[in-house]
C-alpha cells in the first residue's frame, strides 16, 4: 500500500469528513439517554454547582448531560442566535424573564408537563411573566428569584445618626448627609437593562406603569416624568450618586458599594454572599439591608432566572425531566446554600426564612416582601425592542442630553410604533 | 482496452475550455472552496436576503421588501448612529493620518533612540482592541482615572470623559487614534524608506527648504500608500466594534453609537435581525461608496486631463 495521498483518497477523505459533520446531529440525537443544555455561569462556585446537579440527575435518572456554561450575556446572544438558525443543539436553555417574549415562538410549552398545584408552588409574578400574554403558554419555569433590596453602611450610619431611607425624600437627605470627602451617599446604574430596571422601579413607586389597559405605551405620564426626572436628579442635580454612574452597570455599581466608596445601593440577592466575603468585599461585616425605597407605592420588579425547553428539541421528554430536576426543591435548596440564592417555590422560600436567623432572616423577609409586590415590564410583541429604544432614552435624560419629558414623549411616539408593527395590537 | 480509455480521455480534453491541469487543480481545491462558500459566502447572502424581511423570532418572517431599509434611513436611533459614524471615521482617520505621516517623517531621520521608537511604535496595534476598550474605560473615569488625576493636580476641573455625549465621542476617538496611528506610521515609514533619493537630492541642490522638499516631492511620491492606508482605515473605522463597546456600550444615549454597535443592539438586545442585517449593509454600501470616491474621482480627473 503506497503511502502517498492519491487525489481519489483525498476526495475520498473530503467526503467522508464532511459526510460525518453533517450526519453527527443526527447521530447524536439518537441517543435519548442523553440530552444536551446551555447552562448560566457567574463566579468560580457555578461549575461546581452544575457538575452536582447534573451528577445527580444522572444518578436518580440515567439519563446523561452534556452541557455548556456562559455567562449572562453571552449567553443570551447565543440563545438568540440558536434560536434564529432554529438549531436543536442544546435540548434545554437557561434563560431570564428579561428577554422572555422573544422566545415565546421558540421555546416549548412547559404547560402540558407541569400539574397546576406544581405550578402554584411557584411565585404567581414569577410564572406570569414567563408566560405568553397571547396564548398562555409557559415558555420557562422560574429556578430562582431576582429582586432587590438596600444594601446600607449600618457603621457609617449609626456614626453619623442616620437611618437607611425609606421614601425618595429621605433618600436624597440620606445621600446628601453622606456625600463628601470622595464618598457618595448611594450608587445607580444608569447604563442599558440596568437603567431601564431602575426607572421601571421608580415608575411603579411613582404610580405609574409601561402600558395602559389597551397596552398603549403609558410610561411618559406624569409618573414616568416623575421618575425619571427624580432618577436624572440623583445624578445631576443632588450629585449623591457617582457622576460616572451614567455609564454603570451592575458590576459597576456592586463594586462601588463592596470597595467602600458609597454608603448605600439597591443590589440583587448575590450581594448578600458577594458583601459577606473578604475576598470580594471590604465591607464585610459593615453593612445591613433595609427594604427598598417607596414613594406612592412600595413596588420594584421581581423577575426570576429560568429553564427552558428548546422548541426544535428531538428529546423532549428527558429534556423535561432535567427541567423539572433543576427547580426541584433540593436543587433550588442548594443554590440557596451555595449562593443565597432566593427560591422561586414559595414554600422552599418560607422554609429557607423559618429556619435562617439573624440578618440573614431579616434581609430574606424583605426580599419576600419586595417579591410579593413585585412586578415585570409587560411581555408583548416588540417590547424587546421597545427596551433597546429605552436604554436610549434614560440615558439622555441622565446625561442632561435631554429633558425627561421629552426623552420619554419620543420614546413613547416609537414604541407604540414599534409594537404596532410586531402585532402587539392585532 | 488501454488505447480506447486514452482516445475517450483525449476527445474530453478537447471538449474542455480547461486544459486538464486547471481541471486537476479545480478538483483538489473544490474542498477547500466549498468550505470558503459555506462559511463566507453563505452567511454573506443569507443576511442580505434576511435584510428584506421582518426577521424577529416572532415565528413567521413576512417578506417586507426594502422596508427595514426604510425605517431605518429615516429612523431617529440610525441617523444618530450616522452622524457618529462620519464624525468618528472622518475625525479619527483625518488626525491618525497626518499625525502618522509627521511621526513617520520624524522616526525616518537619523535622531538618537529612532530604533527604540520604531520598536514601541509595534506595541499599540499588537494589543487586542477589547484591551484597548477596558484600559481606556479605565484612563477616562472621572473618579478613579489618570487623566482626570492629571487634570485635578493641576488645579483643572474634571471631564466627564465618558458620561457627556461630546466628551464620550471624544474619548473614543482617542483610543482609536492611540492604537491606529503607530500602524500609520508604520506604512508610512515603509513608503519613505523605499522613496527615491535622486529628486530629494536635487531639490536640497537647488535649494528648496525640508518643507517645500516634503509638500512637493515627498508627499506626490506617497500618494499610493497614503491611498492604501486610507483604504484601510476606512475599512476599519466601519467595523469598529470592541473599543467603543467596551467604553461606553454606544452610550451615553447613543452619543457614541456607531453602525456596527447599533446593528448589534438591533440584532442581540432588540432580537430584530431583519433591520440589524439592513443597517450592516447600509454601512457596507457607504464603506464601498467612500471607497469608490477615493479611487474614482482622482481616476476621473486624471482622466479629463488626459483627454
Amino acid at each position: 500500500m503506497s503511502g502517498t495521498l492519491s487525489r481519489r483518497k483525498f476526495l475520498a477523505a473530503s467526503a467522508a469528513v464532511t459526510a460525518g459533520s453533517l450526519a453527527a446531529p443526527w447521530v447524536a440525537r439518537a441517543d435519548a439517554k442523553e440530552i444536551t443544555a446551555l447552562l448560566i455561569t457567574g463566579g468560580p462556585l457555578y461549575p461546581k454547582y452544575w457538575e452536582k446537579i447534573v451528577q445527580d440527575f444522572t444518578a436518580k435518572t440515567g439519563i446523561k448531560v452534556r452541557y455548556d456554561l456562559l455567562e449572562f450575556t453571552p449567553l443570551t446572544a447565543k440563545v438568540v442566535t440558536l434560536s434564529a438558525a432554529r438549531s436543536s443543539q442544546y435540548d434545554v436553555y437557561s434563560t431570564h424573564t428579561a428577554q422572555i417574549d422573544s422566545y415565546f415562538n421558540h421555546f416549548a410549552p412547559l404547560n402540558s408537563y407541569f400539574s397546576d398545584s406544581e405550578l402554584a408552588d411557584f411565585y404567581p409574578v414569577a410564572v406570569k411573566y414567563l408566560r405568553d400574554p397571547k396564548t398562555g403558554n409557559l415558555a420557562a419555569i422560574p429556578r430562582n428569584m431576582d429582586a432587590r433590596v438596600q444594601y446600607y453602611r449600618s457603621d457609617i450610619y449609626q456614626e453619623k445618626g442616620l437611618k437607611p431611607a425609606e421614601t425618595w425624600e429621605e433618600l436624597v437627605d440620606v445621600g446628601l448627609k453622606l456625600t463628601g470627602n470622595g464618598h457618595y451617599g448611594l450608587v445607580v446604574p444608569g447604563q442599558g437593562d440596568p437603567a431601564q430596571r431602575t426607572f421601571s422601579d421608580l415608575l411603579w413607586q411613582a404610580g405609574g406603569d409601561w402600558v395602559d389597559q389597551a397596552n398603549k405605551p403609558a410610561f411618559n405620564s406624569e409618573a414616568g416624568i416623575k421618575a425619571l426626572t427624580f432618577y436624572r436628579d440623583l445624578i445631576q442635580k443632588h450629585k449623591i450618586v457617582p457622576p460616572d454612574a451614567v455609564g454603570y452597570q451592575w458590576n459597576e455599581n456592586s463594586t462601588e458599594f463592596s470597595s467602600g466608596t458609597v454608603y448605600a445601593t439597591f443590589d440583587w440577592p448575590g450581594a448578600f454572599a458577594t458583601l459577606s466575603n473578604p475576598e470580594t468585599s471590604r465591607v464585610v461585616g459593615k453593612w445591613s439591608t433595609a427594604p427598598y425605597v417607596r414613594d406612592k407605592a412600595a413596588i420594584s420588579c421581581a423577575i426570576s432566572h429560568a429553564m427552558a425547553l428548546n422548541g426544535q428539541s428531538g428529546r423532549k421528554e428527558p429534556a423535561v425531566e432535567f427541567i423539572k430536576y433543576t427547580v426541584s426543591k433540593d436543587a433550588q435548596r442548594l443554590q440557596f446554600d451555595q449562593f443565597t440564592n432566593f427560591p422561586s417555590s414559595h414554600s422552599l422560600a418560607k422554609e429557607v426564612i423559618a429556619a435562617a436567623k439573624g440578618p440573614q432572616a431579616t434581609w430574606l423577609q424583605q426580599l419576600e416582601t419586595t417579591i410579593a409586590n413585585g412586578k415585570e415590564w409587560p411581555k408583548l410583541a416588540g417590547f424587546s425592542k421597545v427596551c433597546t429604544l429605552m436604554f436610549s432614552a434614560i440615558e439622555q435624560a441622565l446625561s442632561d442630553q435631554a429633558s425627561p419629558a421629552d426623552s420619554l414623549n419620543q420614546a413613547a411616539t416609537e414604541a407604540e410604533d414599534i409594537m404596532r408593527r410586531a402585532g402587539a395590537y392585532d | 482496452m488501454a488505447p480506447v480509455a486514452q482516445t475517450r480521455v483525449s476527445g474530453r480534453r478537447r471538449r474542455s475550455p480547461l486544459p486538464y491541469t486547471w481541471q486537476r487543480g479545480y478538483l483538489l481545491a473544490s474542498p477547500a472552496l466549498l468550505v470558503m462558500l459555506a462559511i463566507l459566502i453563505y452567511p454573506l447572502g443569507y443576511s442580505f436576503i434576511m435584510s428584506f424581511f421582518r426577521w424577529d423570532l416572532s415565528g413567521s418572517a413576512p417578506f417586507i421588501g426594502t422596508g427595514n431599509y426604510t425605517d431605518e434611513l429615516f429612523g431617529r436611533q440610525f441617523n444618530q448612529a450616522l452622524r457618529n459614524q462620519a464624525i468618528f471615521s472622518v475625525v479619527s482617520i483625518t488626525i491618525e493620518v497626518v499625525a502618522g505621516m509627521a511621526i513617520a517623517v520624524l522616526v525616518n531621520g537619523k535622531l538618537r533612540g529612532m530604533r527604540l521608537a520604531r520598536t514601541l511604535l509595534l506595541v499599540p496595534p499588537m494589543i487586542a482592541p477589547a484591551v484597548v476598550g477596558l484600559n481606556f474605560r479605565w484612563l477616562f473615569n472621572t473618579q478613579y482615572g489618570l487623566v482626570d488625576a492629571l487634570l485635578r493636580m493641576f488645579n483643572l476641573p474634571d471631564i466627564p470623559w465618558l458620561t457627556h455625549p461630546a466628551w464620550a465621542l471624544v474619548s473614543v476617538i482617542v483610543a482609536d487614534v492611540w492604537q491606529n496611528t503607530p500602524l500609520m506610521v508604520l506604512l508610512f515609514l515603509a513608503g519613505l524608506q523605499s522613496l527615491p533619493q535622486e529628486p530629494l537630492e536635487a531639490a536640497t541642490v537647488d535649494g528648496a527648504t525640508p518643507w517645500q522638499r516634503f509638500w512637493h516631492i515627498v508627499l506626490p511620491l506617497m500618494r499610493p500608500v497614503i491611498m492604501i492606508a486610507l483604504m484601510l482605515r476606512i475599512i476599519d473605522t466601519f467595523r469598529t466594534f470592541d473599543v467603543v463597546w467596551l467604553m461606553t456600550q454606544g452610550g451615553p444615549g447613543g452619543a457614541t453609537n456607531l453602525l456596527t454597535v447599533y446593528s448589534y443592539l438591533l440584532a442581540f438586545q432588540a432580537v430584530d435581525f431583519g433591520h440589524a442585517a439592513a443597517v450592516s449593509y447600509i454601512a457596507l454600501g457607504m464603506s464601498l461608496f467612500v471607497l469608490g470616491l477615493l479611487y474614482g474621482v482622482p481616476w476621473l480627473i486624471a482622466k479629463r486631463r488626459a483627454i
